[in-house]
């Protein structure tokens, strides 16, 4: 971790850019291979879940269907629905047969994941691309700010460690990051949405608009994902703040900094060039770890808004015990974050100017 | 074990069982003696608070404050078991995995990342799609269930940097076989850091069962905290003014984080000493 100032006037010869490269590669290539296994692995697991927990879905969605139509049916209608259901769901196979006829659907059948019975006959893949874009906006959006202002805050408060003013930031800060995202969320919806009446707060736009290329319907939008990514940032940001406090204050425990005051450079180059950009890699590191926790929340948030992503895609399916629905978003999911901790993973080394400077 | 962080937490934390446990008996019989306040239709419904009801009366006409204290102790149970249950799956696991050498710990390491990464909250709503009649057990279980793989991860690096401590060759050495191994020499120094993320994995609990509740997915019937917070938001008791019965709740559970939180971090200094020493900056 201790970087070695003085090292840059050297520069490094070809053999061993060379080499530095190579080892950056290798890296990059061992990365992708365990990214596509462990892909493989956990949609894998997945399906075997979906198919090996008890309890005979046909049989909630004839229950589900009977109670929508407000009649029970003879015993032939059923044994004909059931029928047809299964054949849809290709139940009939075995299971090993089942789950091969699922992978070749979808990965060489253009993610085709069966139809959608919230929307039928519309197929799932169709559903979901079309709800993706609210959740990876709300998501990315609101963690990338998220993380730009804990990171700023957190270096701030930690190299101020001993202020007044950066102890209250530490106190508020972890009561934010306890805080539940949900919570946040419904008091954000409860006083600025409807007792103060700041800001909307559901829906994802205004109810009269069209979606259109329109300053109204763009700042309708816009102002409609203030709260909810708000609900993420705060729960998040705080978390960040603390992070980087304590990597900043870890940094400033380091004899090099001492080192780097002795010499006289100036408190701010100090701050920027040694303290923050060591603390800065592991903070990309916890970026990788919250993806997971912080999907789940959004999804939450998206039902609580009322917006029209994959949670409230999901919660709509399982009303209707809507397996392949339920199933894609799940793999949507697990894609979202592996894809996302691979790229958090791969953009280290160019974070590192150890090995940035060799490659 | 004097650390400050410790303590305080778990005087939060008893304090907060104790009114879970006494609180039901306490209020019923000191404020409605010989009334059931509990009970659905005692009263009329959506009263705004008063002496005789200090949290109003909720959508079904039962005691607001009774209905608060009575939602605490299955909320904290739910939380324990499933923080036990997946501590308990994980750190077996972590220890399998970070004890084993070669091809058993990759492929342990291999199938900890995999868990690790699919996303739980779809998969627990589609389990709670199967199971028809909940309780506080089931639940509590199969959160418990999806949480182990973080244990594990968490555990088994901390094993393996334990097993290559000279101590633990010494110990091979003098025969000790590997279940003493295991329990006498690599299980009581980690004891803290268990700890720690025991109370990690209970605020992970409380978490998803309350959010859960909340987008209307939760176990109905279960009178936990989470689930008299969706019942509020859903009667828009903020906008009747029965504030109470939101702001309670929610703050019963975030008191319970920040408890759980303080532990936390105590635990964690107690296990690594240089911790606290370094963020305290050699004070």
């Amino acid at each position: 971790m201790t970087p070695n100032p003085s090292s840059r006037a050297a520069e490094p010869n070809a053999d061993q850019q060379r080499a530095a490269r190579r080892e950056v590669f290798q890296y990059a290539v061992r990365r992708f291979g365990v990214y596509l296994f462990t892909l493989w692995a956990a949609i894998t697991v997945a399906f075997f879940i979906f198919r090996l927990v008890p309890g005979d879905p046909m049989n909630i969605l004839l229950g589900n269907l009977t109670r929508a139509e407000g009649r029970q049916r003879d015993a032939a209608e059923q044994e004909v629905i059931i029928a047809r259901y299964r054949q849809i769901f290709g139940v009939d196979d075995p299971l090993p047969l089942q789950y091969l006829n699922y992978l070749r659907k979808a990965f060489l059948g253009g993610l085709d994941l069966g139809p959608s019975f919230v929307e039928y006959p519309a197929p799932t893949r169709d559903l979901v691309f079309r709800r993706m874009p609210w959740t990876i906006g709300i998501f990315t959006t609101s963690v990338l700010l998220a993380w730009f202002i804990g990171t700023g805050l957190g270096a701030l408060i930690g190299w101020l460690q001993r202020s007044q003013l950066s102890k209250l930031a530490v106190v508020i800060s972890t009561l934010l990051q306890i805080t539940p995202v949900y919570l946040v969320a419904l008091g954000l919806i409860i006083y600025v949405g409807y007792t103060w009446r700041i800001l909307p707060a559901g829906g994802p736009y205004a109810r009269h608009l069209q979606p259109e290329w329109t300053w109204e319907f763009i700042s309708s939008l816009l102002t409609h994902a203030i709260l909810p990514m708000l609900s993420n940032i705060i729960v998040i940001g705080a978390g960040f703040t603390l992070g980087m406090r304590a990597l900043m204050i870890s940094v400033l425990g380091e004899d090099y900094l001492t080192f780097a005051r002795a010499k006289g450079l100036s408190p701010f180059t100090v701050l920027k060039d040694y303290a923050f950009r060591n603390a800065l890699i592991p903070q990309v590191t916890a970026l990788a770890i919250i993806v997971g926790a912080t999907l789940n929340g959004t999804f939450i948030i998206e039902v609580l808004f009322q917006l029209p992503g994959l949670g409230t895609l999901f919660v709509q399916a399982m009303g209707l015990r809507d397996f392949n629905t339920m199933q894609a978003v799940v793999l949507f999911s697990i894609f979202a974050v592996l894809t996302l901790t691979l790229i958090v993973d791969l953009a280290l080394p160019l974070l590192d100017p150890r090995i940035r400077r060799l490659a | 074990m004097r650390n400050p962080s410790i303590i305080i937490g778990l005087i939060m934390l008893t304090l907060m069982v104790l009114v879970a446990l006494a609180g039901p008996a306490f209020v019923s019989q000191t404020l409605f003696p010989g009334e059931r306040p509990g009970m659905r239709g005692s009263y009329r419904p959506y009263q705004l608070d008063s002496v005789e009801h200090p949290i109003g009366t909720d959508g079904d006409g039962r005691d607001g404050l009774m209905v608060f204290v009575s939602s605490i102790w299955p909320s904290l149970q739910i939380g324990l078991i499933a923080g036990a249950t997946s501590t308990g799956l994980g750190v077996v696991i972590g220890f399998l995995a970070g004890y084993a050498r070669g091809r058993l710990d990759t492929l342990a390491r291999i199938l900890i990342d995999m868990v690790l990464v699919i996303p739980t909250l779809p998969l627990l709503l589609m389990l709670a799609a199967y199971i028809e009649r909940w309780d506080l057990y089931k639940l509590s279980l199969i959160l418990g269930i999806f949480g182990w793989s973080f244990v594990a991860r968490v555990i088994r690096p901390q094993v393996q940097s334990l097993r290559e401590r000279s101590y633990v060759d010494l110990a091979v050495l003098s025969g000790e076989n590997p279940l003493e191994i295991i329990f006498l020499e690599l299980l009581p120094p980690l004891l803290p850091y268990i700890g720690y993320v025991f109370s990690l994995s209970i605020v992970g609990s409380m978490l998803a069962e309350a959010g859960l509740q909340i987008i209307g997915l939760g176990a109905g019937g279960l009178p936990t905290l989470g689930f008299m917070i969706a019942k509020g938001f859903r009667e828009s008791v903020i906008a009747i003014g029965l504030l109470g019965q939101m702001l309670l709740p929610a703050g019963a559970l975030i008191y319970v984080f920040l408890a759980l939180n303080l532990i936390n971090t105590g635990l964690d200094e107690v296990f690594n000493p240089r911790l606290k020493t370094t963020i305290e900056g050699g004070d």
